[in-house]
């Protein structure tokens, strides 16, 4: 067995026979090839079904938002920032973790399993920022010259070379949300697309209510997302819906020195006034 | 039971003649803007074919009946009009269409929802409208995917029942399967008229019979026990939040499924008009039986959850006697986000023995 | 938000920000003036306007 696996299953069998947490969340083999499942473990025998692979791409901290047990969660490094998230937006207390850090080397692409997948590929935090423990040595992070090439490409293209390609981006989203509720960010009670007093966005398959779904969910997730790529592993359309998500990071990172997810003590830039903070666009 | 034979050559020639009768609908390659390919069931334009290889789409074909977005009412809301606030039926075209390549189980899965729409007391006119104008020319699995399991849901890869005519690939030919009148005269509008010699009813016979090996070689699911347990008892089992828990409630499931039915009516008014859509809904969604005073009574994960898999594995069966409401398409498995596998559940609804 | 406008293929002027306070009434004309020239330059909005047929 996987040395990693062999880890975290010992850990998480710890720490439940210590009695520290109540539960702890990690992966479980999925039934057909290159999945996994998101699996919570109450017993110590349950930590048996605990898995580390290449397919463990989804985001766990989705699964804590507003728990109120004490749980053990395993975090990839993208995990760890999202916990790092949520604790700073109040959606879990730091107390009632217990972070089992587990260094990442990449997670396969969905369709190609020898290849990184795209947001891992320009990773730069594969080590968890978080922890109470490790379950191996760090690893090396990446050094990427141009991390936000893809972004570049469109913000060289003509307005309407951009507007066609987001068009096209978007034109087999059948808005099941799985892009949405897969993320860690999205946690509101009642979202936008489905508030109906009053009614933000049309609910059909018009092609303007599904841009305007993705265009407002990614700015309400501009300075906290962390681009783990959860969106783009659960949509059934693959569909690139990191593209808005990614200008937004390379905005945050340009104008505010902004990472999401590093600090437990930073509130987001947008969420925050400082004097210094970019102004020139207010006339 | 009568069986054409179809050279590949005259293929796209039959098809296109069919063309000047029907509407064709079927599979086709799509490539996005960042170049990721699927295959998409759709309206075929003028020198677009089928693509029939026995490729897996996302989506079912339930989309060509039942379409995601439909427009069912139209009403004025100019107070100058005498019919202001009228809602009125929307003309949409429902002029012979066949839909070229449909697989088995989809054909099977669409009778289900049939049996839904087209009742003795209501009929909903958009669906049963739809369903009456098609022709299904279905495409008999030679090689089932992994995670069909059509055979343990009584569907199979050459299963006929909602075809009119089932296609059987034989390298340089189709065996055309004559299931019923409408599938007659499809084939003939087509010019497709060559009868087989006896040989092809065994051919057929051989290739189904190796394809439901395929799928019985890995495909354990049992429903045989369904029946028998009470409503209650599964209710109220132990094992929904285990099953849930790693749910998102996305509507993937519903939504790439080939029987999911429920719908949702919107109003949508733009100056002096107002227009009313049926969009697909799914039990996964908060919105999902959200009542008016605020109240939902299935308003946490593990109730959606349940829901899903006791409508399509036990209130569907209890109602209507035919079978499960799941045809084992494989669609909901092969696109969970969390690899949430109805084949699992199925096998543990089955399974339950209450403690007494 | 703007930069997001323009990255997707629209216009950034189409949004503007402005701080004047209820005593500035020379500055809001102003910037009144100078935001519906922009937009009237820009003419009609062809994307992500919903159409209904
Ligand atoms: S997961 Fe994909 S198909 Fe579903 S709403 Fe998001 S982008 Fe659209
Ligand atoms: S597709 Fe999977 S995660 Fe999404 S609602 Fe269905 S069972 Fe839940
Ligand atoms: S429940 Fe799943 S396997 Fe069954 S018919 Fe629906 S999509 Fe196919
Ligand atoms: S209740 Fe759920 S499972 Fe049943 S048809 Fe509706 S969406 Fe599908």
């Amino acid at each position: 067995m996987d040395s990693l696996t062999q880890k975290i299953r010992e850990i998480a069998s710890n720490i439940l026979k210590e009695g520290r947490v109540d539960m702890v969340i990690g992966f479980a083999k999925g039934t057909i090839p290159m999945t996994t499942k998101p699996y919570m473990a109450r017993t110590p025998e349950q930590v048996e079904n605990f898995i580390w692979d290449k397919n463990c791409t989804l985001n766990l901290a989705n699964y804590i938002t507003g728990r109120k047990e004490k749980i053990g969660i395993i975090a990839k490094g993208c995990d760890s920032r999202n916990i790092v998230n949520h604790i700073v937006e109040n959606k879990i207390s730091r107390d009632q973790l217990y972070i089992i850090g587990v260094p990442c080397s990449g997670m396969a692409d969905k369709h190609n399993p020898d290849e990184l997948r795209d947001n891992c590929a320009t990773c730069t935090h594969r080590n968890p920022v978080i922890f109470d423990v490790m379950a191996a040595e760090p690893v090396e992070e990446q050094k990427i010259d141009d991390p936000f090439a893809d972004v570049k490409a469109v913000e060289a293209m003509d307005k309407d070379a951009k507007w066609s390609y987001f068009e096209g981006l978007l034109q087999n989203c059948i808005r099941c949300y799985a892009c949405r509720n897969a993320c860690p960010l999205c946690y509101c009670p009642t979202c936008f697309v489905d508030e109906s007093g009053p009614q933000w966005v049309g609910k059909g398959q018009n092609k303007t209510d599904i841009q305007t779904f993705h265009f407002l969910r990614a700015f309400h997730c501009a300075g906290r997302c962390t681009d783990c790529g959860a969106c783009e592993a659960a949509c059934p359309m693959d569909i690139h819906v990191r593209a808005f998500t990614r200008k937004l990071n390379k905005d945050s990172l340009e104008l505010f020195g902004w990472e999401a997810g590093l600090d437990i003590t930073k509130r987001p830039p947008l969420d925050t006034f400082n004097p210094d903070d970019p102004n020139d666009f207010i006339k | 039971m009568k069986v054409i034979k179809i050279d590949k050559k005259e293929w796209t020639g039959g098809i296109d003649k069919s063309r000047e009768k029907y509407l064709l609908f079927g599979p086709v390659k799509d490539k996005d803007v960042t170049n990721k390919e699927h295959y998409i069931f759709k309206k075929l334009a003028a020198g677009e074919f089928p693509v029939m290889e026995g490729v897996d789409t996302v989506l079912s074909p339930k989309s060509v009946i039942f379409p995601q977005t439909e427009k069912i009412l139209k009403s004025s809301l100019d107070q100058s009009q005498p019919d202001h606030h009228i809602m009125k039926r929307v003309e949409n075209d429902y002029s012979s269409r066949a839909v070229i390549g449909i697989r088995s189980f989809d054909a099977k899965a669409l009778t289900l929802v049939n049996l839904n729409f087209d009742t003795k007391d209501y009929q909903d006119p958009y669906w049963c409208d739809a369903y009456k104008a098609t022709t299904f020319v279905g495409l008999a699995v030679n090689k089932p995917s992994d995670v069909d399991f059509s055979t343990s849901m009584g569907s199979g890869p050459f299963g006929e029942e909602g075809l009119d005519v089932l296609l059987v690939d034989n390298g340089e030919e189709f065996l055309a399967k004559v299931i019923t009148d409408k599938g007659k005269t499809f084939l003939d509008a087509a010019g497709f008229n060559k009868t087989a010699d006896e040989s092809a009813v065994k051919k057929i016979e051989d290739l189904k019979a190796q394809a439901e090996k395929t799928i019985a070689d890995k495909a354990k699911v049992g429903t045989d026990n369904l029946k028998n347990k009470t409503v209650l008892d599964l209710y109220e089992a132990p094992f929904w939040d285990d099953i849930a828990f790693s749910c998102i409630n996305c509507g993937t499931c519903t939504f790439v499924c080939p029987t999911c039915w429920c719908f949702d009516i919107q109003d949508e008014t733009k100056g002096k008009s107002c227009t009313r859509f049926k969009n697909w809904d799914s039990c996964m969604f908060p919105l999902f039986t959200l009542h008016g005073s605020g109240h939902n009574p299935r308003g946490v994960k593990t109730q959606r959850v349940r829901q899903r898999f006791m409508h399509k594995l036990k209130y569907f069966l209890d109602k209507y006697d035919k079978g499960t409401m799941c045809v084992g398409c494989g669609r909901c498995v092969q696109s969970c986000p969390v690899n949430i596998d109805i084949r699992e559940v199925c096998n543990i609804m089955n399974n339950y023995e209450p403690k007494k | 938000m703007a930069n997001l406008f323009e990255h997707i293929g629209m216009e950034k002027e189409r949004l503007q920000f402005s701080w004047i306070s209820s005593a500035e009434a020379g500055k809001f004309t102003n910037v009144a003036t100078e935001v519906a020239n922009t937009i009237e330059a820009l003419g009609p909005i062809d994307k992500f306007v919903k159409k209904t047929d």
